[in-house]
């Protein structure tokens, strides 16, 4: 990392060589009835300059990876199996001072609910510095810093004296604004982004999203992308994963996935999604409750809610396996499920 | 800032004209004057307590009284004569008591915080084992005690038992015979040094905050100048010729200020322990771990400032239980300071020594309260007043 790809130019990205590769990660969280089954056998590779999307049902486990990555995972998690590696080298084998250091250098995050991302007693300014101060000790004299901080909050469209200003001084979308902002601070190559906007209103949402993708694409990084909410996130990613409840059921490129749903959940999560531009639809609601992780259902996790399911499905759990074009379905009947109808995009 | 300043001073003198009438009325129903303490021998005559009674003003209306009492304290300063020490003004009698009581309460108040917020972080910080069950237990212990008793032991344990403090007391009498200084002189000089070095200490923290501005170097800057003062103060004491004498008043009070200081201790650290655990539950320490910050930048900078504004607003809690605690401990330890006095005035009936006792620790208790408004408006940003 030098001086000059922290001050945001264009990094060179090689999109055939693998970023970040998720290896049949499987987590639980210790409680008191047991053990939460939250990532199961989850698999996906993303590539350098690639923004890709997981989606899915609340509680499905997308924060959960998302804080695997970082080794942020509360004190009751247990990382059971699987590798995580960015650029080959597997995080998990990290010390934690090592993987201290590659924290917001290497990998940023964006949380869910930024908006309390902020500690309320310090300058927004100074949190960005502290970020620059603990991974670019000496690099950088004060003044490169202000400037550097400026850059930032110019490329994210917020008047550089904000920088000066408490978070309660800003609005909503500013601070989120900020926290993205401040995630680009140390350069990373992968920035996770869980649910960057769900507490704004439609139209910021919006902006920032198209920001954040202009932003990514000028800089060469990755993003992964945390959503419940499909449409949305189908407007800025290339590869879409959909989770469901901890495994991941379905992944393959942005507009094979939405054109062609071929996991049931998958499908009958795109058919409930209501389409503003085709024609209408009948909405055909998800039927039943998402599975208690405590004791998840045996073979396909999906199979009490799935109109397809079979026998087989109640004992066998499905590969994730590729259908062609890196779409790739974990599902015994994948062929069986139709077309959806009057979907544009 | 101004204008918030001016209205609380405002609010303050009304609060303090209805506290001191209050209290100088609660006094004056107290049965019996100073007549009858003075003179309870019946071989006095009649005539001579009335005419002690008139020359006192006992003998006016209490409306009379109380008006002459309230002009003469706003307008002359004046806190009238002490009865019991006549001919001596009351204000004479208090100036001298008082900077010993300051000095009781400040030091055990900031013993108190200090400690109590060092341990409640850590024992939060690091959750489970022995130490944290042993400090809450301990915590609890000392936030329940019945204080009277609890002085008692201390004082007989420490003292007597142990030996390492003098048992009561302000100074060891056969030390200062003959002495080249006055014992109060050297008191006075005590405190001034601390006052002085405080003083410098947060000027230059100021200035600090002014130059150095990136959060490391000034926090690195911040504890040396610490040291700095700390060696100064103590380096100045030592070559000094009074030093043997500083060191007897010293001596004598750490254990009072410990005394009353480990009560309030107890509570402040289960107020910074359950304060900081919340705090550790915040999205913004999750992010600050995300940042790559090194563990204990997130305990100090981030969970433990922000764990502080619910303790800071316990000081005004804390100032009551030290005024009231500090009654006890002044007349457990025979620390000859206010709270000791005020008793020896309603033994006696000395009602203007007793109610300008009362008077001046309530103007303690507002200062107080000022203190603790304005720490916690320059610890939160968010109420700061523009
Ligand atoms: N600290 C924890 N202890 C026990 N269980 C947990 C813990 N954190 C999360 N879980 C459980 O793990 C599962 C996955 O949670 P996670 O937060 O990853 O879901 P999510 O997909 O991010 O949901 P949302 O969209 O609501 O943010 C949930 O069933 C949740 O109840
Ligand atoms: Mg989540």
């Amino acid at each position: 990392m030098t001086l000059s790809q922290l001050s945001l130019e264009a990094r060179q990205v090689d999109p055939s060589l693998p970023l970040l590769e998720v290896d049949q990660l499987v987590m639980h969280y210790k409680i008191k009835a047991g053990s939460v089954s939250a990532v199961d056998n989850v698999t996906f590779t993303l590539h350098q300059g690639e923004a890709i999307g997981l989606v899915g049902e609340s509680g499905c486990g997308k924060t959960s990876v998302a804080l695997s990555l970082l080794r942020l995972l509360p004190q009751n998690a247990q990382h059971i199996s699987g590798e995580i590696r960015l650029n080959g080298e597997n995080l998990l084998w990290l010390s934690a001072e090592e993987m201290r250091q590659r924290r917001w250098k290497d990998i940023a995050m964006v949380f869910q609910g930024a908006m309390n991302s902020w500690n309320p007693v310090y300058r927004v300014g100074d949190q960005i510095r502290e970020a620059l101060d603990t991974h670019y000790r000496g690099v950088m004299t004060y003044a490169e810093q202000r400037a550097h901080m400026e850059k930032l909050f110019a490329a994210v469209g917020l008047p550089a004296d904000m920088l000066d200003r408490y978070p309660h001084e800003f609005s909503g979308g500013m601070r989120q604004r900020a926290v993205i902002a401040m995630a680009l601070s140390c350069g990373p190559q992968l920035i996770i982004a869980d649910e960057p906007t769900t507490a704004l209103d439609v139209i910021v949402q919006d902006q920032i999203l198209k920001e954040l993708k202009r932003i990514q694409a000028d800089l060469g990084m990755s993003i992964v992308y945390i959503s419940h909410d499909i449409a949305v996130i189908a407007e800025v990613t290339d590869s879409l994963g959909v989770m469901y409840a901890g495994n991941l059921v379905e992944y393959g490129p942005t507009a094979d996935v939405f054109a062609r749903p071929r996991h049931p959940y998958a499908y009958l999560l795109l058919r409930s999604t209501p389409s503003i531009t085709g024609p209408r639809r009948k909405l055909a609601p998800l039927q039943g409750e998402p599975p208690d992780l405590l004791n998840p259902p045996t073979g396909c996790r999906f199979h009490p809610r799935c109109p397809f399911a079979t026998e087989r499905c109640a004992v066998e759990n499905p590969p994730l396996e590729d259908i062609g074009g890196g779409h790739k379905v974990a599902c015994w009947h994948w062929d069986q499920v139709p077309e959806l109808e009057g979907l544009q995009r | 800032m101004l204008k918030f300043f001016i209205g609380r001073l405002v609010q303050m003198v009304i609060l303090f004209v209805v506290f001191l009438s209050i209290v100088w009325l609660l006094l004056q129903l107290m049965p019996g004057d100073i007549s009858d303490t003075l003179i309870g021998n019946p071989d006095i005559p009649m005539s001579v307590r009335l005419e002690l009674k008139a020359r006192l003003g006992l003998d006016q209306p209490l409306l009379q009284q109380y008006i002459t009492y309230i002009t003469n304290f706003f307008f002359r300063f004046d806190m009238g004569v002490s009865f019991s020490r006549f001919p001596k003004d009351v204000s004479a009698v208090l100036l001298e008591a008082l900077p010993r009581t300051l000095v009781l309460f400040l030091s055990s108040t900031l013993f108190a915080f200090w400690l109590g917020f060092k341990t409640g972080k850590l024992i939060a910080w690091r959750r489970g084992g022995r130490s944290e069950q042993f400090l809450i237990v301990s915590g609890v212990f000392l936030q329940t005690v019945f204080y009277p008793w609890f002085a008692i032991v201390m004082l007989w344990l420490f003292g007597f038992v142990f030996g390492w403090f003098p048992i009561g007391r302000f100074i060891t009498a056969e030390l200062w015979l003959g002495a080249p200084f006055e014992a109060n002189d050297i008191f006075g000089r005590l405190i001034w040094t601390v006052v002085i070095a405080s003083v410098a200490y947060g000027i230059a923290r100021i200035v600090i905050g002014r130059v150095a501005k990136d959060l490391v170097t000034r926090e690195r800057l911040a504890m040396l100048l610490g040291l700095l003062v700390v060696a100064a103060v103590v380096g100045y004491w030592a070559v000094n010729p009074a030093a043997k004498f500083a060191w007897d008043i010293v001596h004598h009070t750490i254990l009072p200020v410990i005394t009353l200081g480990l009560v309030a201790f107890g509570a402040i650290m289960l107020l910074t322990r359950a304060s900081m655990l919340e705090t550790l539950g915040e999205d913004y320490i999750l992010t600050a771990r995300a940042k790559g910050l090194p563990d204990n930048v997130i305990r100090d900078r981030h969970a433990a400032r922000n764990a502080m504004l619910p303790v800071a607003t316990s000081l005004v809690l804390a100032l009551s239980f030290v005024i009231g605690g500090g009654i006890v401990t002044e007349t457990i330890f025979s620390w000859p300071g206010m709270g000791l006095l005020f008793l020896q005035a309603i033994n006696v009936s000395d009602i203007p020594l007793a109610v300008g006792a009362l008077a001046i620790t309530g103007v303690l208790a507002l200062v107080g309260h000022l203190v603790a408004d304005v720490l916690y408006a320059v610890l939160d940003p968010r109420i700061r007043i523009a």
